[in-house]
């Protein structure tokens, strides 16, 4: 069964698309069959860095206009993966963007359902690690593909307010979904005096990211796959092999 | 006062809160299965008003929105929760309105609203 991942935190800028698309990278390079979607519908980012030429985007998967498979690209060609690599971007069009804010609960629980069906098509393409890029806080969006994953993924910075909104978003919605986490720290300041924890609000922390300007700098490649050694890319494979401990 | 005049104004008292109720569910029902009435039809359940509902109806409707419209009995294998119980809970979230039943052949099916 595809295993999907939600790439989530309380508060905007943490990293998420970075570790998003550098770890649907890793596990496509390794031989896994992967597929990213932006589920950021209102400020997508995947469309920047996979330029594709798309006639039809999540937005639409979402609506119901159309399936999965007319949304996503396959990109392994062009990374020289080992699996496939299928991406799919949201529309960066203001004029979809705003259509999307107008869009009411109907429109989002019926988004959630297809959302479970796309997950269900990608099983049958033997797609193995589905991937949500979301928006941070409580967004429709974002709680939509929290509740259609199988594992979260809480990017942390080390901010007083994205722990405080980390706890509530926790309490709040992972623990009711039954959603097993996991908690990343990213950009973290080395010289502060913090010591890495094990556990933080009883979940795991499985990595701890340093903060390095490079990533920022290089963020137009996918490092995981054009600088495996880079420290970046190293705590991402390894990300990636502790999300398969958790899986066991 | 004597025994039997209390238990009298408690029956009145019961009586008062049965119409009460009656009144209640018989209007939403009205508001809901009338559809001549436009603009009524109840609305689909959304994941945040999922979030809002108490533990067991939650993990029951979480379950039942994973694998579409299934019976008491399907539903129930995977919460590992007796088929009686699940059916209450099924039943519950359809007076609710979050749920619809309906009958194919002798089999009960249950799904989410859709709007
Ligand atoms: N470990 C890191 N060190 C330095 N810069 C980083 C690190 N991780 C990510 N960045 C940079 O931080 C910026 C924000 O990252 P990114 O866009 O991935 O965050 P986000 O959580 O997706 O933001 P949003 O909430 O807006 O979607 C990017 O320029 C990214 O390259
Ligand atoms: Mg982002």
């Amino acid at each position: 069964m595809t295993f999907a991942l939600a790439v989530h935190s309380s508060k905007g800028g943490t990293g998420k698309t970075c570790i998003a698309v550098n770890l649907a990278g890793a596990y496509a390079l390794e031989g896994k069959n992967v597929c990213l979607l932006d589920i950021d519908i209102r400020g997508p980012s995947l469309f920047s860095i996979f330029k594709p030429e798309a006639l039809f985007w999540v937005n639409d998967m979402l609506s119901g206009k159309r399936g999965i498979k007319d949304t996503i690209h396959d990109v392994s060609e062009e990374f020289g993966t080992k699996g496939k690599f299928f991406i799919g971007c949201s529309n960066p069009d203001i004029s979809e963007i705003r259509e999307i804010v107008r869009k009411d609960r109907n429109w989002q629980s019926s988004a959630l359902k297809n959302l479970i069906s796309a997950k269900k098509e990608l099983d049958k393409k033997n797609i193995d690690i589905l991937i949500f890029d979301t928006s941070p806080g409580v967004e429709y969006e974002s709680i939509n593909a929290v509740a259609a994953s199988d594992m979260v993924l809480i990017v942390h910075n080390s901010s007083i307010a994205c722990n405080s909104c980390t706890e509530q978003i926790i309490g709040g919605i992972y623990t009711p979904l039954k959603k097993h986490c996991v908690i990343i720290d990213n950009m973290c300041h080395d010289n502060t005096l913090q010591p890495s924890e094990e556990k933080r609000f009883g979940i795991d922390v499985i990595a701890r990211i340093p903060c390095m300007c490079d990533v920022a700098t290089r963020n137009d490649e996918i490092l995981t796959l054009t600088e495996r050694d880079h420290i970046f890319s190293q705590n991402i494979y390894s990300i990636k092999d502790r999300i398969e401990r958790h899986r066991l | 006062m004597p025994e039997d005049e209390l238990l009298e104004e408690i029956l009145a008292e019961l009586q008062e809160i049965n119409s009460k109720l009656d009144r209640l569910l018989t209007g939403k029902k009205e508001m809901v299965f009338d559809p001549s009435k436009k603009g009524n039809i109840a609305d689909s359940l959304d994941i945040i008003t999922l979030l809002s509902l108490p533990d067991h109806l939650r993990t029951t409707a979480t379950t039942l929105l994973e694998i579409g419209p299934a019976t008491a009995e399907e539903v129930a294998e995977l919460t590992s929760k007796e088929r009686a119980v699940e059916s209450s809970y099924l039943n519950q979230l359809v007076r609710m309105e979050h749920v619809n039943k309906y009958r194919e052949g002798r089999k009960v099916y249950f799904q989410i609203n859709e709007r």
